[in-house]
């Protein structure tokens, strides 16, 4: 059975302009972030929605997180709707967003987690013992007694990846999750990664970076102005080449025929 | 019910962490409940022993006034604070993903809210009594009886502060109105029979001036439950119509905001 189903999901953010908008310039109309878009994603696999800026990832990752609601389609997570069932959606699902400080700056590392913790329902007797595991999971286990307020922008990074893992979710949704990190945490965290999918964790990653995508995805969803381009297993060589092509043709890199390929395929 | 308790104690201890984390804020709350009562104190002598607002002494009649004016709106300030924070760090959004309901949510951290600003007011009306040696005669069930049914109409107060901050990014609009509006409204610092007639009615409309009322006849004069059950009756009624309605916006704006994606907008 599929663990997360997006059918025809269509997400439109409109901007209200204040009162007395003639005094100033602010923007009116709407953004279309997410256009009949429909995907799955099975049990222990590792989904990477790749795009550029404004592609509709993030937006896509709020919707499964029930963060957003859709203005069309359906969102569903282990069978239950993302818009009527959020409560039993929520309790599946484990976000690290690229918001850096979304802590209690005046909280540990450790403090933070054991209270994002508690509101997930962890029982209160295995929360110790999972809070040094994710810390360590993170590379963060020397810094569990640190204020967060003292940390760089890599440990926030990784402190929100720890929250997320805290509560063994059964679908983990990461945004840009290696974007403040170095390559040997880069390395370590797609370790971590597969290990979870080996546990039949369902991971849904977003990036710009196809280099990460290959490197962790089993397959790969290409998204740009909200429209869903390409939905592709990395399995095949060949459909690897063909959407790094067309990907990097995307970002302004290469040349049409790549594009024409993989649509008409 | 494991899980609920749970989650109030990490709730409690989040923030009480964090308040003595702020090393300074203990004491600076503290010298300006000093400060703010030895004002009115002054204030009192200066105007001298002839002025009997209600029938008895302006210094415990202040004290009891500015006490519970003082709870409710930083009760709403506290509900106001913790939203606008988590907005501007992007907290709201992450709590909003918990196992958590919003609803659930909110009371809890309304018990926090209220146990820190329960605190305050006990240190202001003990210190009022002990160090500036005002009048009391406390009927202490009143009291409780006020007390209980004053903390439903400061949640509701407290949870439409942040239904405004959440749906128009104005919170701080209701703040406005209690500081000023019903300041004068609810006979904080003098009798609302001093003002005119068709704003004497209208201060009866606020649920801060029963508060006061009902405070100063249990605290001050020792009135029984029975003597001050009709004014126990209105704030009652206050709150079974406030807290649905104020839970009801705050439920509508949030699923507005996540329709919208302006959840973490401040």
């Amino acid at each position: 059975m599929d663990r997360i189903v997006f059918e025809s999901v269509g997400k439109i953010f409109r901007h209200r302009p204040a009162l007395f908008n003639w005094l100033g310039r602010e923007r009116r109309g709407e953004t279309t972030a997410l256009k009949d878009v429909s995907f799955s994603a099975a049990s222990g696999e590792v989904l990477v929605l790749l795009g550029p800026n404004g592609s509709g990832k993030t937006t896509a990752l709020k919707l499964i997180s029930t963060m957003l609601l859709p203005d069309a389609g359906m969102v569903r997570v282990g069978g239950f709707d993302a818009r009527r069932n959020a409560g039993d959606v929520r309790r599946q699902v484990g976000i690290a967003i690229a918001t850096e400080r979304s802590f209690f700056p005046r909280l540990s590392a450790g403090e933070n987690l054991d209270f994002f913790a508690a509101l997930d329902e962890v029982p209160r007797r295995e929360r110790a013992e999972r809070i040094k595991e994710v810390l360590r999971d993170t590379g963060l286990e020397e810094q569990a007694d640190t204020l967060v307020m003292k940390f760089s922008s890599g440990m926030y990074q990784r402190l929100g990846i720890a929250r997320a893992l805290v509560k063994r979710p059964s679908v983990l949704l990461l945004d840009e999750p290696t974007r403040s990190l170095d390559a040997a945490s880069t390395a370590h965290f797609w370790a971590t990664i597969r290990g979870l999918a080996r546990q039949e964790t369902t991971v849904l990653l977003a990036t710009h970076n196809f280099a990460e995508a290959a490197a962790v995805a089993d397959r790969l969803l290409l998204l740009h102005r909200g429209e869903l381009l390409a939905d592709r297993s990395l399995n095949d060589g060949e459909n690897a080449d063909a959407l790094r092509s067309f990907y990097f043709g995307l970002t302004g890199e290469i040349d049409e025929a790549s594009r024409s390929r993989v649509c008409n395929e | 019910m494991t899980s609920t308790l749970d989650k109030l104690r990490a709730i409690l201890r989040r923030d009480l962490l964090t308040a003595i984390r702020h090393r300074s804020g203990f004491i600076v709350t503290l010298v300006g409940v000093f400060t703010e009562l030895a004002a009115f104190y002054f204030l009192s002598r200066a105007i001298g022993p002839g002025f009997r607002p209600d029938g008895v002494e302006y210094f415990p009649f202040l004290l009891v006034g500015t006490g519970i004016y003082t709870f409710f709106v930083m009760t709403a300030q506290a509900f106001l604070t913790a939203v606008q924070e988590a907005q501007q760090t992007g907290t709201l959004e992450v709590l909003m993903t918990t196992s958590t309901a919003p609803a659930e949510l909110v009371i809890l951290s309304s018990i926090s809210a209220f146990a820190g600003n329960l605190l305050n007011l006990l240190v202001y009306l003990v210190a009022g009594v002990a160090v500036f040696r005002a009048p009391v005669h406390a009927n202490l069930f009143s009291c409780l009886a006020v007390l209980i049914l004053s903390l439903a109409i400061a949640l509701a107060l407290g949870i439409a502060a942040a239904t405004l901050q959440v749906a128009f990014q104005k919170g701080s609009a209701l703040l406005w109105l209690l500081g000023s509006g019903l300041w004068f409204l609810s006979g904080t610092m003098f009798p609302i029979q001093s003002l005119p007639r068709p704003l004497e009615l209208l201060a009866h409309a606020v649920p801060i001036t029963y508060a006061i009322d009902g405070m100063r006849r249990a605290l001050i004069e020792g009135q029984s439950i029975a003597a001050i059950a009709p004014t126990l009756g209105v704030l009652a009624g206050f709150g079974v119509v406030l807290l649905p309605l104020a839970l009801a916006g705050l439920s509508l704006s949030l699923r507005r905001a996540r329709q919208d994606g302006t959840l973490s907008f401040y």
